[in-house]
């Protein structure tokens, strides 16, 4: 389950970009998840380890990737860190969800994104409380933003 | 710094076209819209010019604002635009709410974080979007669009509860004209508590008041509120007291002047947002006459029918009946 603490929280890694930048593996590039993320919210192909086939920026190398997808290959890879994921727009809500479908994952958000019309589930921190809709979400959300 | 400055940043591969108006500009949106290529393109051409191959058209200096020695560097600009990217701790903190108050620069800033020390407008709050290819069908071509649309969140309302952000003459007004109509009105005092004031009246019909032009941080939560409660409806003036300044009740020419290009007028060193220079402009221009204003009282006057009746009908799309 994605579970989530809204507002701020000292102890997440705020710079997801300098992170990822200084962390990441040449081989997550390649991972199918990674490719498909890549593609979904960048609009890129991954050609190779290093390499990415921007539509506007031309080859470029992993840290050219966006702010968005940078942070959710570092939440798909280090499962017991808490990034803010306030770097990451609406579209990479549902790679949010489907990086914590199999296994739990905690993140930061200092601005309410959009999880879109299906349900689904998160756990409020704030709160503890578990919540499956935008409707149910945002009051809750909305106190600590 | 006043005045209105068009930006235009390309390199081979990407153009941006854009116009800042006011000291304070957030942009914000969906992940790889190129809001971080902005701000290295401006840097990189700050840094090494034309030598960089960046083309920047801009009548004042453009630079970035970002690491640890944030407070040096904002010290050495004076009359510039300055960029700040996503991952800056500083913008959310009271040091720099505090220094921006002093300064004569324009800030853009990159964050979806609210940032409720900063009186933005809801006005200047932007995405990038991609406007299509430019030239040798090459070059992309991107401009900003506004994320809040003031006319996607007005409507033809018969409300039950009118809730202003404003304490003072502004919810003094409202109260009139509600109680009137048998409308009840509450003040949220302050912008900050505008979304428990809304919850708490979910279920009815309601009106919100506040002022656009420093609501800025709430429209995150005020925008989903909206489009879960459709029964509530936002109107967003720049300020009470710009309403009263365009309903023509001072009928002066010089203010029409100043209400058409506002930024011409204001100098941000002196009003760091747009209301505190229309409550400012108001309470000059009434001094010594019948509608001499205050903004911690209202002046009768200004509940007088035909007076009030021109106030409200600045509020186009709003109906209070």
């Amino acid at each position: 389950m994605l579970n989530i603490f809204y507002g701020d929280m000292p102890e997440a890694i705020f710079n997801t970009a300098v992170y990822f930048k200084n962390t990441y593996e040449d081989d997550w590039i390649t991972e199918p998840l990674t490719k498909e993320m890549i593609a979904d919210v960048d609009q890129s192909i991954v050609l190779d380890k290093g390499i990415i086939d921007s539509p506007v920026l031309g080859k470029i190398p992993p840290v050219g990737l966006s702010g968005g997808v940078k942070t959710l290959i570092l939440i798909a890879h280090f499962p017991n860190l808490i990034f803010n994921a306030s770097t990451c727009g609406d579209n990479c809500a549902k790679w949010l969800l489907k990086i914590a479908e199999k296994d739990d994952r905690t993140i930061n958000l200092r601005h309410l994104m959009n999880f879109g019309n299906e349900e689904f589930e998160i756990r409020i921190l704030n709160t503890n409380q578990v919540i499956h809709t935008m409707a149910e979400l945002v009051p809750i959300a909305g106190l600590y933003v | 710094m006043k005045g209105k400055y068009k930006i235009r940043i390309q390199n081979k591969r990407i153009r941006y076209d854009f116009e800042i108006t006011r000291n304070i500009t957030i942009i914000q949106g969906n992940s790889a819209t190129g809001k971080t290529t902005l701000i290295d393109m401006i840097r990189e051409y700050h840094e090494n010019g034309m030598d960089s191959g960046i083309e920047l058209s801009c009548t004042v200096p453009c630079a970035v604002l970002e690491g640890k020695n944030w407070k040096i560097l904002l010290s050495s600009y004076q009359n510039s635009i300055l960029f700040i990217d996503e991952g800056n701790r500083f913008v959310s903190s009271q040091e720099f709410a505090e220094l921006i108050h002093e300064s004569s620069n324009y800030f853009v800033i990159v964050t979806r974080e609210s940032l409720p020390m900063l009186p933005y407008s809801v006005e200047e709050i932007y995405g990038i979007r991609n406007a299509g290819k430019y030239g040798g069908l090459k070059r992309t071509f991107n401009e900003l669009y506004h994320v809040y649309r003031q006319d996607t969140m007005e409507g033809t309302i018969c409300p039950e509860v009118i809730i202003t952000e404003d304490s003072n003459a502004g919810f003094q007004f409202f109260e009139t004209v509600g109680s009137s109509r048998g409308i009840l009105s509450i003040s949220s005092g302050g912008k900050s508590n505008l979304f428990t004031a809304i919850l708490k009246h979910k279920a009815e019909k309601v009106l919100v008041i506040a002022d656009g032009a420093a609501i800025g941080s709430e429209m995150n939560k005020l925008g989903y509120l909206l489009q879960i409660y459709t029964n509530i409806i936002l109107y967003l003036p720049e300020s009470f007291e710009w309403l009263i300044l365009k309903s023509g009740v001072l009928n002066s020419r010089e203010i029409d002047e100043i209400l058409e290009s506002p930024s011409d007028f204001i100098d941000n060193l002196e009003y760091i947002s747009w209301e505190r220079y229309f409550t400012a402009l108001l309470t000059k221009r009434t001094n010594g006459t019948y509608l001499a204003y205050d903004k911690r009282k209202l002046n009768p006057a200004y509940k007088a029918g035909s007076i009030s009746k021109k106030i409200l009908a600045v509020m186009k799309n709003i109906e209070i009946s």
